[in-house]
């Protein structure tokens, strides 16, 4: 393993990690699990005490990721300079492999809601997650990466399909896409787009990360179905082959499992680590531009 | 077409309760309807920040049940929206909102207490990191400058004064130790506490009225002798306590004449 200047394990590897909550500290700092990196919401460790110490503590073992979910890279307003200074502070800290954050909105107006909020798509829409994208980037003097959400509706008015216009966020802004095949599946189910045609318009040098996670197909007693975002379960079928064609286009790539909601015991989150490395280990290490 | 700000503005006043009004008109209605697809970020939003307040509240949450206490937070919440992503620092003004609601404080007068005790506990575990002083950066310090000493609190001191035992009554309630719940004395007020994360993480403890006065002004940055002076002969061993219970970050020389050495 590399490691940085300060003597902190290096750059996050093409390989399979895991997304770190609260409930597995003990665990990884005391069995050290086989993980080849780990990835954390920066929001968890704007403060001091306790976790702060465990995040100290574990970076000094694991190549780790600082993925946002509270910047708003969608918002009107611009962002929050508070916001974005505890968040340099923290990637100063810990120094981090890579730093992410969602095509989505959550705050307008001084008031934030814990949610990734849709945006319309739209060319107004796009220069404005490019001004932040770069507010960002400048800030945190380093290349971002930007994921696409899961979403639940579309707005009338859009007119920029969701895979152009994070295309074009990373072509005018230089930042990188965290391609999320599980909320790529998602969207598409829920709004009845091919997500293989989505793989396919991004360029692959653009990637630098995928995540998988769980999600929930919700049934109405009329028939009707909406998959929902939420973390709770293994990965599903349909999404592993879809992480297999992405792998397969965008080559080897860092791969992490989330799970948010009812968190297991951690060997769960490594037995789906493994399965992506294996994965991994099948396609081919480059991607095929053409 | 609406602007983006003009979309972002309606989504928030959904979110926070008011009717879809004219952003049910700007989303796409196929086998759900807007309303429909509104609903589930709606929910969402709700069920999160309700969460974050239960995780920061639990004796209240004991107190007034998972039910009404899902009430309250998403009245709270329409009133009080998060203002930051950081949601650490999120929940401050509950106490006082508890404190109107006729409900809750005819049932539970102590309530909004106990909820200002758990915030303190809150603001404890999350503050800022400060290196708490040891003992080599005091002892090196002449003592002829000591009554000229003015200390720093560590960033997660708080001082409270409550018109109820909140510490004892939260303790029990989290413990489900329905004899100490039972022995609670309501009328044992005021109590004043001073709560902190110290070495073995955060710390509640009750202090006496000349002690609470000794630590609001030793805390405030007062000049040492002259609280010394005041406290008696306690006063070295109550500056011994925050010493050595880390509540204390740094210190600076200044004597009454305003001539400062900072260290």
């Amino acid at each position: 393993m590399s490691v940085s200047l300060h003597g902190l394990p290096g750059p996050i590897p093409a390989s399979a990690g895991i997304g770190l909550r609260f409930p597995h500290h003990d665990a990884v700092l005391a069995e050290k699990p086989c993980v080849a990196w780990l990835e954390v919401n920066p929001e968890n460790y704007m403060g001091g005490g306790k976790p702060l110490a465990y995040l100290d503590r574990i970076r000094r073992d694991y190549p780790l990721s600082l993925h946002g979910v509270g910047l708003s890279l969608g918002s009107a307003d611009g962002l929050d300079a508070t916001h974005l200074t505890r968040l340099r502070c923290l990637a100063d800290r810990v120094e981090p492999g890579l730093v992410s954050e969602h095509l989505s909105w959550s705050a307008i107006e001084g008031v934030h809601f814990p949610e990734l909020l849709p945006l319309p798509l739209t060319e107004e829409a796009l220069a404005v997650v490019c001004r932040n994208v770069e507010t960002m980037q400048n800030f945190l003097g380093r290349r971002v990466l930007i994921e696409n959400p899961s979403s639940y509706l579309r707005f009338c008015h859009s007119t920029i399909p969701e895979w152009e216009f994070i295309a074009a966020v990373a072509r005018d802004t230089g930042c990188g896409i965290l391609c999320d095949v599980n909320n790529l599946y998602v969207s598409a189910c829920n709004h009845g787009f091919d997500p293989r045609c989505y793989l396919q318009t991004l360029a692959p040098d653009t990637v630098q990360e995928i995540h998988l996670a769980g999600h929930k197909l919700r049934r109405f007693d009329d028939g009707r179905a909406i998959r929902i975002d939420d973390h709770g379960s293994r990965v599903a079928a349909e999404v592993w082959a879809l992480y297999r064609e992405a792998v397969n286009r965008f080559g080897w790539m860092p791969t992490l499992i989330e799970w948010d909601t009812e968190v297991p015991p951690i060997a769960v989150l490594l037995d789906e680590a493994a399965k992506a490395d294996r994965i991994l280990a099948t396609e081919p290490a480059h991607a095929d531009a053409a | 077409m609406p602007t983006l700000h003009e979309v972002q503005h309606a989504f928030s006043a959904t979110l926070r309760g008011g009717g879809d009004g004219d952003l049910a008109d700007w989303v796409v209605a196929d086998d759900f309807s807007a309303a429909e697809r509104l609903l589930i970020y709606r929910n969402s939003s709700r069920s999160v920040t309700v969460e974050v307040l239960r995780m920061t509240y639990p004796a209240v949450d004991r107190l007034i049940g998972r039910d009404f206490f899902e009430l309250s937070a998403e009245r709270f919440c329409a009133a009080h929206p998060p203002g930051s992503g950081y949601m650490n620092e999120y929940g401050g003004e509950f106490a006082d909102f508890l404190a109107g609601l006729p409900e809750a404080a005819a049932a539970l007068c102590y309530l909004p207490d106990v909820a200002r005790f758990e915030w303190a506990l809150s603001c404890a575990a999350n503050a800022g990191d400060a290196t708490a002083l040891d003992l080599p950066s005091l002892t090196a310090i002449d003592p002829e400058q000591h009554e000229d000493l003015r200390f720093e609190p560590h960033p997660s001191v708080r001082l409270l004064e409550l018109d109820y035992p909140a510490d004892a009554i939260a303790d029990a309630v989290l413990a489900g130790d329905d004899d100490a719940i039972a022995a609670i004395d309501l009328a044992s007020r005021p109590v004043r506490l001073v709560v902190g994360r110290g070495p073995d993480g955060v710390d509640a403890r009750r202090l006496t009225p000349s002690e609470n006065d000794f630590a609001r002004r030793l805390f405030a940055g007062e000049r040492l002798g002259e609280i010394l002076q005041s406290a008696g002969p306690d006063g070295a061993a109550w500056l011994a306590d925050h010493f050595v219970n880390g509540r204390l970050s740094g210190f600076r020389i200044e004597c009454a004449a305003n001539g400062a050495v900072v260290p």
